[in-house]
């Protein structure tokens, strides 16, 4: 029996992709804590291994031994349910991403539209483990999670149709052709106020700091995720960094030409603008106060999303102009 | 709608997902102490005794934010295939028709804020 091409192509791509992800939460949580020291002048993770490197494979390795614990009078079913529903569309995020021409997992028409409706599925997670676990801070967090991750995705909807307005195409890799290898040949100068609103919205649809409200830990102890103890937690941390990949990989097809780059175009261009965009995700969780809640979705709905209207037509308009 | 290898690759990934979350929880299971009584399975509410259920009616304000999302979320869905197609459009016709979508949807928004959704603690004009 022969095998087909397409078989091997999409195991070939699954296998890599666990592995990506898999890699990127442990550099990420490295990343994200050594950041953090640097920002507030201390060392931050320094004992295991040199300059503290083997720091997130023992987190992992902790947080397995510890013990999978479940509050009495939680509805089991959903309790369990949420870290796995969060991270079971994770992956498939990553399918159509071209990371260069080659390395694409496989090349989908409707590859953005793919990764924005399968990436909306984490707040039903976020909801479930908040409502699962029978808890009240648990509760609260997941009413934020809902109201501000349903919010912020309308100004990234928008911002992401000027783009697709303007080359016409909801194809990834068609989208990174439509660019040119120089900085002034992205998207990003033609549509700036997209790419500030869309860099702003998936703040608030991954939440992060400053909108990290569902889990803020000075108000609500842990939001959603306080009852949650080893794998349960891990598996929600897992999730939200690949998101954080997936919505900076986006930006970079998107906005910043993809792999395209000055000189030699290929994949290291790729992970050089995602690692920046992730860089300054994480920069603005150290710099910035968290934001209170009504403020949260008062910039939703009285700037970013009128902002994104206006943007979305103005493109509209113009292409008109010069048509 | 036939079955088609990016079908089989999306049905595969969602599987691949699937493990990728349930391995480590299974490890868990087996490496993880199994320790059992005082109150441990007492939810967590900063060390005192819960008072009361947790599932209890409160007044979520954000319940206006979902209507108005629902509204937005579904239209805009609606943009996208718009989109595919607009660069190969001719004339004003196709803004003009986009303009009216918009003009309206902004509508929705402009309603609320005059209600005073937007405003807090919410005094929400009927």
């Amino acid at each position: 029996m022969k095998i087909p091409i397409e078989l091997i192509r999409i195991v070939v791509a699954l296998v890599a992709v666990m592995a990506w992800v898999g890699l990127n939460a442990l550099l990420l949580v490295y990343c994200e804590r050594k950041y953090a020291g640097h920002i507030q002048r201390r060392p931050g993770p320094f004992e295991v291994g040199p300059h503290g490197i083997i720091q997130p494979l023992i987190d992992g390795l902790k947080l397995m031994a510890k013990q999978l614990l479940m509050p009495d009078g939680a509805d089991a079913i959903l309790f369990w349910l949420a870290p796995i529903l969060s991270m079971i569309p994770v992956l498939l995020l990553f399918l159509c991403i071209p990371y260069s021409p080659l390395l694409t997992g496989w090349e989908v028409n409707l590859g953005l539209l793919l990764i924005l409706a399968f990436a909306g599925l984490n707040v039903l997670a976020l909801l479930l483990a908040g409502w699962g676990s029978n808890n009240k801070w648990g509760l609260l967090g997941a009413a934020r999670a809902v109201s501000q991750s349903v919010a912020y995705e309308i100004p990234l909807l928008l911002a992401v149709l000027a783009i697709a307005f303007q080359t016409g195409t909801l194809n990834l890799t068609e989208i990174v052709n439509g660019q040119g290898s120089w900085p002034w040949q992205w998207n990003i100068i033609v549509q700036p106020l997209a790419f500030l609103i869309y860099f702003t919205s998936i703040l608030g649809e991954t939440n992060r700091a400053p909108f990290d409200l569902p889990e803020a830990e000075s108000e609500l102890t842990a939001g959603f995720h306080t009852e949650y103890s080893s794998m349960g937690f891990g598996l929600f941390f897992m999730a939200e960094y690949a998101n954080m990949v997936v919505v900076c990989s986006v930006a970079t097809v998107l906005f910043l030409g993809g792999w395209k780059g000055p000189f030699f175009d290929g994949w290291w261009w790729f992970l050089a603008k995602t690692y920046v965009l992730l860089f300054v995700m994480i920069w603005l969780r150290w710099t910035y106060p968290r934001v209170r809640f009504d403020q949260l979705l008062n910039i939703n709905w009285k700037w970013l999303l009128p902002l994104a209207v206006a943007n979305l037509l103005g493109t509209a308009f113009l292409m008109k102009v010069f048509a | 709608m036939v079955f088609s290898w990016l079908h089989l690759a999306i049905v595969l990934f969602l599987l691949g997902g699937l493990l990728f979350a349930v391995g480590p929880l299974i490890l868990a299971v087996l490496l993880a102490p199994k320790a059992k009584g005082g109150d441990l399975g007492m939810p967590y509410e900063c060390g005192m005794r819960p008072h009361g259920p947790s599932w209890i009616k409160f007044g979520i304000t954000y319940y206006v934010y979902a209507l108005i999302f629902l509204a937005f979320d579904v239209d805009v869905l609606y943009l996208f295939p718009v989109a595919t197609h607009y660069p190969a459009t001719v004339g004003w016709v196709a803004f003009v028709k986009v303009f009216i979508f918009l003009f309206f949807l902004v509508l929705s928004v402009i309603y609320f804020w005059a209600k005073g959704v937007f405003t807090w603690p919410h005094q929400i004009r009927t």
